[in-house]
């Protein structure tokens, strides 16, 4: 038996890596640069169009913490004319843009002697204190104004790619820098920059980009990192970091198990109930196969199944949440609005919660219980169909005793392996239930996750309901291999 | 219709014409009454959706001003030029925002639900119920009761939107959700069940050259079709559909060009001596995990995951990511279906006979094996439409441009005393699904006669 779940567990080990790959993917490809992100909230203010150094820092600091000064995976398949650094440069638009250079050109050698050059020409920029003389020739402000343009315009001109931008910026800077005496010091630079412009587009060497490189980078790589983490600043999923959170800047592991509580009580509630309901009723449907109770039974079920649940939820709040209607139960949370009193004991909790649970526990109930009382009674059909049980019927056992003696435990097997597909429903369907009745689970978590654009906590929702997934198929397989003698553990 | 009933009948009191299957499935399918029924009506739904920009939409179908005939909800131009016979002004007329209701037409006639969704009538604005009285400024300014002919029968929503226009263009969406996303699912369900079940692990065998080449070559073709071009892929997304299409398309035309080219170098390759070895290509058993690992994936967080991050929010977008996470019960059923039809002697004759493997499988084990398929495909359609509406009910990945049921839907709940907000598109969606569903069970009923009981 244990040689049977280790062998089960071993093989669940692909499907875990495809789960974590596919978060993965999904987080790197999430719009917006999260170094922005980060930095945006932490610290906004500063002039527009330029950056301080101290922010330049922060997003130093945040691309370290979020790993992102790193290659994306253990291998990349790029082009000869790419280099392997590309990833090193930390503003995303302007990674975009030098890439989008050597797509066209071709010749990193180049391109990266203009890139040096604006960078330095910027900081050339950010060092510059107008002198006396300067000074009394121009108004300060005038000074201030001229810098700040030419330091968002070089700004500007690292994230540009397009061939007739970049040609009017560098025609714009150099013109200003004509007009003004006290800009003449960044003459010869910006000239130089000019030069090597043009000496990008004169040694063209597109052609490297149609030759395919496979280029390798070990365990240093982001993936590696947020699987493993780095021993710094993430532990990696292997030991639940799932990263911050964008909007309140905690880890996202603490929201989601202080979350996790109220989505696994509705999900096996759920479960219970609904097989506890099932299964006397499809037994009884089946038993009096073709009877009154079959058919509208079969009919009530089938409607149940097709019914959507948040129509369903939305229905219930309008009848029976409604100060209009009637106002039996309250429409979201889980407990009072002021919180237990401090007195109450776990029964007076339950007590005080037990309003609040009713209604999304029939929505979270009902779809997986209509499907269960169908695949009940459709097993129970097929087992009353046999030669054994028309035995056991001829002996002239009690009905009674055939069904639940005979027939029952051999058609238990089909609603068994359902399990699998139950669990997981109940918990991917926590996201439509609990943002309708603002449940504080994980569900709830992913919707707020997706309108405020909080990736890391989708993300990590999908990772933690893949692995809970996995562990539902493998609780029905080992559920089945007990009740099913015949099954080998081979 | 008529006469192919008696046809049928015909067939099945047992007379001189041959026995066909499906004959056989049309009459059990048509014994089962819901099932029946449930196909009429998605027959009315479909033409529904197909005619419901000319049913629902404050464009009239005909109208006649100062002389001037014009067809504004069929015109493909947006705009009409009339000039007053008497002054000679010219006047322009716009069709998407004149204002039908209040013109001096000689006559006008306009669709059968004349408002379009999404279009906000002020006067009856702020949840106005079916039953409340619904009102209309007149030209004179004067609040009148609104004719019978333009009530809004199903009620407005708070922006004074008709709901009833809503949900006929409804219908468009959903049903279009069904044919996209399993139209998707069912092409590679068909092909990769097909593939698994015909050639099973030790039937496709090639060269270890060709094997290697080729798999060489996907990559090749990846990279030129793809990698190479993704800024012109990326720059076509940012303008505009057309162009993205037009992007993609030259980058599947490269990608296969690509493979096919080393797909003839693989034969050629299979030549080499060290190369020309035989190797057998798992097929089933690499679909087979596909499925069991795509099966075991909590699909509703990905396609969720997935429509969060998408950076255009379109309807497009969801039916592709629910196609193509949902082809497994059809693969699965496909697979062992023609793990059935493939030991039969027909298509052993077949194969003697010296036919190409594909000609074998598609054109005589697929129809013989496609029945199982169909009744996947059925419930396929139920779930995809129940996913797009629990999405667009939330508001994730759709655009707020779009009226469909779950956006509908979701206007009621801000409002409880709304309920027609929430009945009648809660009802669309479950009537639609109701239909599916029991036409699945109606086929399977019909198609397997190993069920009848």
């Amino acid at each position: 038996m244990l040689r049977y779940i280790l062998k089960r567990i071993f093989l669940f080990i692909p499907t875990l890596i495809i789960i974590t790959l596919l978060g993965f993917i999904i987080s790197i490809n999430a719009p917006g640069d999260p170094v922005e992100r980060m930095v945006s909230s932490a610290q906004s203010g500063g002039e527009i169009g330029t950056q301080s150094v101290s922010q330049v820092q922060d997003k130093i600091f945040w691309r370290k913490k979020l790993g992102l000064d790193l290659p994306v995976f253990y291998f990349s398949l790029t082009s000869l004319s790419r280099p392997d650094t590309l990833y090193r440069i930390y503003d995303r638009s302007e990674r975009e843009a030098l890439d989008r250079l050597i797509s066209r050109y071709g010749n990193w050698e180049q391109i990266q002697q203009y890139e040096q050059g604006l960078v330095s020409f910027y900081s050339s920029l950010i060092a510059f204190t107008p002198d006396s003389s300067q000074l009394q020739q121009y108004n300060k402000n005038t000074i201030r104004e001229h810098m700040n343009w030419l330091k968002s315009e070089s700004l500007a001109l690292r994230s540009s790619y397009e061939e007739n931008i970049i040609a009017a910026k560098l025609g714009k800077i150099s013109g200003i820098l004509s007009q003004y005496p006290f800009l003449a010091s960044f003459r010869p630079a910006f000239s130089r920059i000019k030069n090597d412009y043009e000496s990008i587009k004169a040694n063209a060497s597109a052609w490297k980009n149609y030759i395919p490189r496979l280029a390798f980078y070990k365990t240093q790589n982001q993936y590696h990192r947020w699987l493993f983490g780095d021993g710094e600043f993430s532990q990696g999923l292997v030991r639940l970091d799932f990263g911050t959170s964008y909007t309140t800047k905690q880890p996202v592991s603490d929201v989601i198990f202080s979350r996790i509580g109220w989505s696994m009580f509705f999900a096996m509630l759920s479960v219970l109930l609904a097989y506890l309901i099932s299964i006397p009723l499809g037994v009884k449907a089946a038993a009096r196969r073709g009877s009154r109770f079959d058919k509208y039974s079969s009919l009530l079920l089938f409607m149940l199944y097709s019914m959507p649940s948040f129509w369903l939820a939305t229905l219930l709040l309008m009848t029976f949440a409604n100060t209009d209607v009637l106002h039996w139960f309250p429409a979201s949370g889980v407990k009072p609005p002021m919180g237990y009193p401090d007195a109450a004991g776990f029964f007076d909790k339950v007590k005080l919660s037990l309003p609040y649970l009713i209604l999304p526990a029939i929505c979270y109930t009902y779809s997986s219980f209509a499907f269960l009382s169908r695949t009940m009674r459709v097993s129970m059909i097929d087992t009353i169909g046999q030669d054994y049980i028309r035995t056991a019927r001829a002996k002239g056992l009690p009905d009674d005793k055939v069904i639940w003696k005979h027939a029952f435990r051999n058609s238990l097997l089909p609603i068994i392996t359902v399990f699998a597909n139950i669990f997981p429903a109940a918990i991917g369907g926590s996201v439509i239930i609990e943002s309708i009745f603002t449940i504080p689970g994980m569900g709830y978590e992913t919707f707020l996750g997706i309108q405020n654009n909080n990736y890391p906590m989708i993300i990590a929702v999908f990772t933690i309901t893949g692995f809970l997934t996995l562990l539902g198929y493998l609780v029905s397989d080992v559920l089945y291999a007990l009740v099913d003698p015949r099954i080998s553990y081979k | 219709m008529k006469e192919s009933e008696a046809h049928t009948e015909k067939d099945l009191t047992g007379t001189k014409n041959h026995f066909s299957f499906r004959k056989y499935a049309w009459a059990q399918f048509r014994k089962n009454k819901p099932a029946f029924y449930s196909y009429r009506i998605l027959i009315f739904l479909a033409a529904l959706a197909l005619v419901a920009p000319f049913i629902a939409t404050d464009q009239p179908l005909y109208c006649k001003y100062k002389g001037v005939h014009m067809f504004p909800a069929f015109s493909p131009s947006n705009n009409c030029e009339v000039k007053d016979p008497q002054t000679g002004e010219v006047e322009n007329i716009q069709y998407d925002i004149a204002d039908w209701k209040r013109m001096d037409a000689e006559s006008i006639v306009f669709a059968p639900v004349p408002y379009t969704p999404q279009k906000t009538d002020i006067d009856n604005s702020g949840y106005v119920a079916p039953g409340d009285k619904q009102f209309f400024t007149t030209k004179n300014g004067e609040q009148a009761e609104l004719p019978t002919r333009f009530r809004h029968w199903l009620g407005t929503n708070k922006g004074g939107e008709d709901v009833l226009s809503g949900l006929i263009n409804g219908t468009r969406v959903s049903l279009s959700i069904g044919i996209l996303s399993m139209g998707i699912a069912s092409v590679l369900g068909l092909l990769l069940g097909a593939m698994a079940g015909y050639f099973g692990d030790k039937k496709l065998q090639t060269t270890r050259g060709a094997f290697w080449t080729f798999l060489l070559g996907i990559i090749f073709a990846w990279y030129y079709g793809f990698s190479v071009r993704s800024y012109a892929i990326a720059d076509g997304f940012a303008t505009s559909s057309m162009a993205m299409l037009g992007q993609l398309l030259l980058s599947v035309f490269i990608f296969a060009l690509v493979a096919l080219l080393f797909f003839y170098l693989g034969k050629l390759a299979g030549k080499i001596p060290f190369l020309s070895q035989r190797v057998f290509i798992p097929v089933d058993s690499i679909v087979s995990r596909s499925i069991e690992i795509l099966m075991s994936m909590p699909i509703l967080i990905l396609i969720i995951s997935i429509a969060a991050i998408a950076k255009e929010k379109s309807i497009i977008n969801i039916m592709v990511i629910i196609g193509l996470t949902g082809w497994t019960p059809i693969a699965r059923l496909t697979r062992a279906e023609f793990l059935r039809v493939s030991s039969l002697e027909y298509i052993q004759a077949a194969k003697s006979m010296g036919f190409k493997e594909f000609r074998i499988i598609f054109k005589h084990a697929l129809p013989n094996a496609i029945a199982p398929a169909l009744v996947a495909i059925a419930f396929g359609v139920a779930s995809a439409i129940l996913i797009e509406s629990s999405l667009s009910f939330l508001g994730i990945g759709v655009p707020p441009s779009t009226v469909t049921w779950g956006s509908l839907l979701n206007g009621g709940r801000e409002q409880f005393s709304a309920w027609w907000l929430v009945v009648f598109p809660g009802l669309a969606i479950f009537i639609t699904v109701t239909i599916y569903n029991l036409l699945g069970e109606g086929l399977r009923d019909a198609l397997d006669p190993r069920l009848k009981r």
